[in-house]
């Protein structure tokens, strides 16, 4: 209890003495974190939408005939070979006639005068909605084009590219300016706290010539390495959410917002992200401590 | 700490061809072998860069020597790292003629670092610190920043802090270097009280008033060697 009073008694006195560079560093491990959590929340969101969007996106084989219950068999074979899929439905040229009557709905006597087999079986496709999945699409597509007695392939192939290449975009800046941000934020604490150090030089031989274990001289630096990280995370991502209310309001009603439904991280998320940076600020402090106490 | 045989035994410091020289040849100490008893008062002397500062340094353990053994209490200086060296730190008081004061703190601050390393009651460290103000005539610097007193004043806060957390071993480099006559005396007084109550004081100095007529040993050194060795009179 004592070792406590008087390690935070320390940490507070260097706290007080050194409140400028604290400041700073304070200030960049808010920003790194807001910055990385800026991309990260658009990150999860573009998954989100696209897990949203994938629920429309199926791939229809169009077949030369009818395949029969063997050949059905063989086909869902083939495809699950490929990949894991979340449905598979087969559709015969008899059903896809009733469903075109029924999408012309009180114009359906246009059909009266055409065959019933007018329209080409089909086999509809229903991938897993997960990012890999979409990616994987067009060679999906690709394979099912060659399966024999295929005619034709189809589903919506711009859109779904342009989006693969989004999100690949926002994952490699997201992945880079994590990596970054946590290279930033190490390197900040562990100067500011070399800078204390050096301007407390005296003041740690005196500790050590009076017999201060290293712990006690240590545990104040991580004092101080774990506010910076648990007050500049949470100013961090207090920022972004200020932010993420702000585009919300000016940006709400008919639009980008409605498509996609953007929302602000979980709770769970928002622990963990001050969690990490708690651990990484003290890992900064911790290592520059330990240089001085080797010497 | 346990104490051991050898403090047990009586030695509270050996040092057994102990030497230490300095880039590009500088000779600091060269080959000392000494003992002294716990309990001990012991002088050593010599003029400037004798080596006096350095083998105080060594026994602290703040310098390691190049060869030779220095035990503390029993304890092999080596081998004593982290915790079990900081706990042994704790138990001598040391007062550098560089003083190491704090100079942006108050007077009650730096006597008091010494006592709260070791986690002593805020109300003791408060009583401690008066207590050894009031012998040093200091009392009205209690609040005083450190680096308002003079040099004299500053030299007799470094010996409170080093007697203040009743150390069994006190390391004193010079103590009476910048003080007058009287408080000369003053400051011998509190370190022959340490030393009553158990304490082994080990003085280095070059100020013959305060060893010309002592009966304890006197070890002169020059240019790193020991060249005498006044042993104690029996009174």
């Amino acid at each position: 209890m004592r070792f406590w009073f008087s390690v935070v008694r320390q940490a507070g006195r260097n706290l007080r003495q050194t409140w400028p560079s604290q400041l700073m560093t304070l200030l960049t491990v808010s920003l790194s974190v807001l910055i990385f959590a800026f991309f990260s929340l658009v990150y999860t969101n573009m998954i989100n939408s696209s897990e949203q969007l994938g629920d429309d996106l199926r791939l229809i084989i169009y077949l030369e005939d009818d395949p029969g219950p063997e050949m059905q068999e063989q086909l869902r074979r083939k495809i699950t070979n490929f990949d894991r899929v979340e449905d598979i439905v087969f559709v015969s040229k008899e059903e896809a006639y009733k469903r075109f009557a029924e999408q012309l709905g009180g114009h359906r006597d246009v059909l009266d005068d055409i065959p019933k087999d007018f329209l080409p079986a089909s086999v509809e496709v229903i991938p897993l909605k997960n990012l890999r999945s979409l990616n994987q699409i067009k060679l999906f597509s690709q394979y099912l084009s060659k399966l024999p007695g295929t005619l034709k392939v189809q589903y919506g192939q711009e859109w779904v590219e342009r989006f693969y290449y989004f999100t690949r975009l926002l994952s490699i800046v997201v992945f880079l300016s994590g990596s970054l941000l946590i290279l930033t934020t190490i390197f900040m604490v562990s100067y500011t706290i070399r800078l204390t150090i050096f301007g407390r030089q005296a003041e740690l031989e005196l500790l050590k010539l009076v017999g201060a274990t290293n712990n006690y001289i240590r545990t104040p630096f991580l004092i101080e390495g774990v506010l910076q990280g648990l007050i500049g995370s949470s100013l961090g991502i207090f920022s972004l959410f200020l932010l993420y209310q702000w585009i919300k309001g000016h940006f709400s009603g008919p639009g980008l917002l409605e498509l996609f439904s953007f929302t602000f991280f979980t709770p769970e998320v928002i622990i963990a992200i001050i969690f990490i940076s708690i651990i990484l600020t003290t890992a900064g402090s911790f290592t520059s401590i330990q240089k001085f106490l080797r010497i | 700490m346990t104490t051991n045989n050898a403090s047990v035994n009586g030695t509270m410091v050996e040092l057994i061809k102990v030497s230490k020289s300095y880039p590009p040849d500088v000779v600091a100490l060269d080959n000392i072998s000494l003992s002294i008893n716990t309990g001990e008062l012991f002088f050593m002397i010599g003029k400037s860069g004798a080596g006096k500062t350095t083998l105080l340094k060594m026994i602290s353990y703040m310098e390691p020597p190049n060869t030779g053994l220095i035990e503390v209490a029993g304890h092999d200086l080596r081998r004593l790292r982290g915790n079990k060296l900081a706990k042994l730190r704790q138990r001598i008081g040391v007062a550098y003629q560089d003083f190491k004061l704090l100079l942006d703190r108050t007077v009650a601050e730096n006597i008091a670092i010494s006592m709260e390393v070791s986690y002593k009651q805020p109300s003791q460290i408060q009583k401690r610190v008066k207590n050894l103000l009031e012998q040093l005539q200091l009392s009205d610097k209690y609040n005083t920043i450190t680096g308002e007193l003079s040099r004299g004043e500053q030299q007799r806060i470094t010996l409170a802090r080093a007697v203040a957390n009743s150390p069994t071993l006190l390391l004193v480099d010079e103590p009476t270097g910048n003080l007058d006559a009287e408080t000369t005396g003053r400051v011998m007084q509190l370190l022959t009280k340490a030393n009553n109550s158990g304490a082994t004081v080990v003085i280095a100095t070059h100020d013959e008033s305060i060893f010309r007529n002592s009966k304890h040993r006197i070890m002169e050194l020059d240019r790193g060697r020991m060249v005498s060795m006044k042993e104690a009179t029996v009174s």
